[in-house]
């Protein structure tokens, strides 16, 4: 064993240009059995059915009594799929304060000392959130909103299990994007987190349509993929068509691209400003 | 080559509330130079600057003047050559991820560094075997002793197989098995021709790994110097240690010149440190005249020329 280093020579693609892809998938790969150590050590499949779960379908089931006392039929199904969807977002956010949990096991000055970019380790580390969110909104939406008048048949549900899991990616994505900055203020974690969801709830059309916002706020609601990965799941509820889906899909997955990339700059800003400050020790 | 080139390195921390207002350098103007397959001890109270160097080497630190280069390359402008060349470990049992099993932790590090596949899984393999953690691989990290945990960081250190290691008091919480299983562990990194720098406190470690050692206090060098030199920098002369020595040659040896002090036990066992080469030669001379025959010489340790250069702020750590 000869201390030469290492080359990135190992099992390259053919082409360099896919190097780095092909290296940060590897590192994502690595860095989901830290999220999947996580789930298995706070979840077993008892607590998650009858904990989380449980405790989701009775927010959904909540939301949509209160809307059923209020409304008509029509708005008690649209709260049923907004509040549904909703508990993957809400699960996602969950990003914010796990991403922290590097600084606490002292993982953190280590991260800074390898050539990878952080940013992949942090997607991957975290992944249990959209995973796990995505099945509690699937299982909410499919089992819990037919009871509140939303129906589906067979030919909907190939649509709302791709469009789940990005609802769940995308949000993830933008909960990354906030969890770089919560690395430098761990005491508002669950601040950020929670106050993010809430925007979400209230702006992207789960309980309120995003039309009845002034313009101002629709913009910012535009930003976020929560707004459109949810209408895409509202039209395919409706039986609109598959070109008006994968446009909302669409704008859903670029939205959530920009908030990766938004946070792979953020990621690397708040290493080199670690580095600096020496905030990376103080972990 | 040389693997580890420090000049004029100065790392300066704002001031602090309740001081004089000047920033406080943790590294002043620090010089180092450790060749390729050296042993390199850095030795310093708490607070020294030690852990500084280590983190400014390892890039994690940026420092605010100088230069520091490892193989060749900054720090600064080509850092991620120096992250592919230089593995750190650092004492503790934190960096690990307790949840993984040992054989986890090392293929996600190994991952970091850009190792994939075949070479992944027989590097992981060969250093958890090496570390005697073959039986643990599949033990989570979080139910393993301090000591293995210890032995995995530092496997977790050479997972890229790096030719220069940063070793920051790497044998803390070990026990004296493990511990002694470790300086064996230097000696093939040594056989290997890798450069290690190691922070310790252990002294007689220090003494039996290091090539050369260099003392540090205040942020700046005290002195670099090769062990088997270090001890002339205290004192000229062997300390001399003799068993039944009657009282009379005790007080004899107390009034001659070039004598630093004479420690006398109960049971007649004697030490005397001088402070001189004649000073060596005539307590011999009287030791011996005397008809003391149980007589021993050693030059001055390492712990002493410690001792001697930086014992004087006791427990008290830089502020």
């Amino acid at each position: 064993m000869k201390g030469a280093g290492v080359r990135f020579t190992a099992a390259a693609p053919a082409l360099p240009a896919l190097r780095p892809a092909v290296q940060a998938a590897r590192v994502v790969r690595h860095s989901a059995a830290i999220a999947f150590a996580d789930m298995r050590a706070v979840y077993t499949w008892k607590v998650w059915i009858f904990g989380w779960l449980g405790r989701m379908l009775a927010q959904v089931t909540f939301f949509t009594l209160l809307a059923r006392t209020t409304g008509s039929e029509e708005h008690t199904a649209y709260i049923a799929v907004g509040n549904s969807v909703m508990t993957c977002a809400l699960e996602c956010m969950s990003v914010v304060a796990s991403t922290t949990w590097e600084r606490l096991s002292g993982t953190l000055v280590l991260l800074c000392a390898v050539p990878a970019r952080p940013v992949w380790v942090f997607f991957g580390r975290s992944l249990q959130w959209p995973i796990s969110g995505s099945g509690t909104s699937l299982i909410a939406l499919l089992f819990l909103a037919p009871l509140f008048g939303v129906s589906w048949h067979p030919g909907q549900v190939p649509a709302l299990v791709v469009l789940v899991p990005l609802t769940a990616l995308t949000t993830y994505c933008f909960g990354l994007f906030l969890a770089a900055f919560v690395l430098n203020a761990n005491g508002v974690r669950n601040i950020v987190s929670n106050v993010a969801y809430l925007l979400m709830m209230i702006l992207c059309g789960v309980n309120i349509p995003v039309s009845q916002w002034p313009p101002a706020v629709q913009a910012v609601a535009d930003i976020l993929p929560l707004t459109h990965s949810l209408h895409a799941i509202r039209l395919v509820s409706d039986g609109a068509g598959a070109s008006r889906v994968l446009g909302a899909a669409g704008l859903a997955l670029l939205c959530g691209a920009g908030w990766l990339l938004g946070a792979y700059v953020a990621f690397n800003r708040f290493m080199a400003r670690a580095r600096g400050l020496g905030s990376a020790d103080l972990f | 080559m040389t693997a580890v080139r420090v000049r004029g390195l100065t790392r300066a921390y704002p001031a602090r509330k309740g001081s004089d207002g000047r920033p406080h350098l943790a590294l002043d103007a620090f010089d180092l130079t450790v060749e390729r397959g050296e042993i390199h001890g850095l030795l310093g109270p708490n607070g020294a600057g030690k852990t500084t160097l280590c983190r400014i080497l390892c890039t994690v630190l940026l420092p605010t003047s100088g230069t520091a280069e490892v193989l060749g390359h900054d720090v600064l402008a080509e850092a991620d050559a120096v992250r592919r060349s230089i593995g750190i470990v650092f004492g503790g049992e934190r960096g690990l991820y307790g949840r993984l099993t040992a054989t986890q932790n090392l293929c996600f590090w190994a991952a970091l560094y850009g190792l994939s596949g075949r070479d992944l899984h027989s590097r992981v393999d060969m250093l958890l075997a090496r570390m005697g953690l073959g039986d643990r691989a599949h033990d989570r990290v979080d139910t393993m002793s301090r000591g293995m945990k210890q032995r995995l960081h530092i496997a977790r250190g050479l997972v890229h197989d790096p030719s220069v290691l940063i070793l920051d008091e790497p044998t803390i919480g070990m026990d004296p098995v493990a511990a002694h299983a470790f300086r064996e562990l230097i000696e093939q990194l040594r056989a290997e021709e890798r450069t290690v720098l190691l922070t310790t406190h252990d002294m007689q470690e220090a003494e039996a790994l290091c090539d050369r050692v260099t003392l540090v206090d205040h942020g700046q060098v005290i002195v670099t110097e090769s062990v088997t030199e270090v001890g002339s920098l205290l004192a000229r002369g062997d300390r001399i240690e003799a068993a039944g020595v009657p009282d009379t040659t005790v007080l004899a040896l107390r009034k001659l010149p070039g004598i630093t002090s004479v420690d006398a036990s109960d049971n007649g066992t004697v030490r005397v440190v001088p402070n001189a080469e004649s000073g060596t030669e005539q307590a011999l001379r009287l030791l011996v005249d005397a008809g003391v025959t149980r007589i021993s010489t050693a030059p001055p340790t390492l712990e002493e020329v410690y001792l001697g250069l930086i014992g004087s702020r006791g427990m008290a750590v830089r502020s």
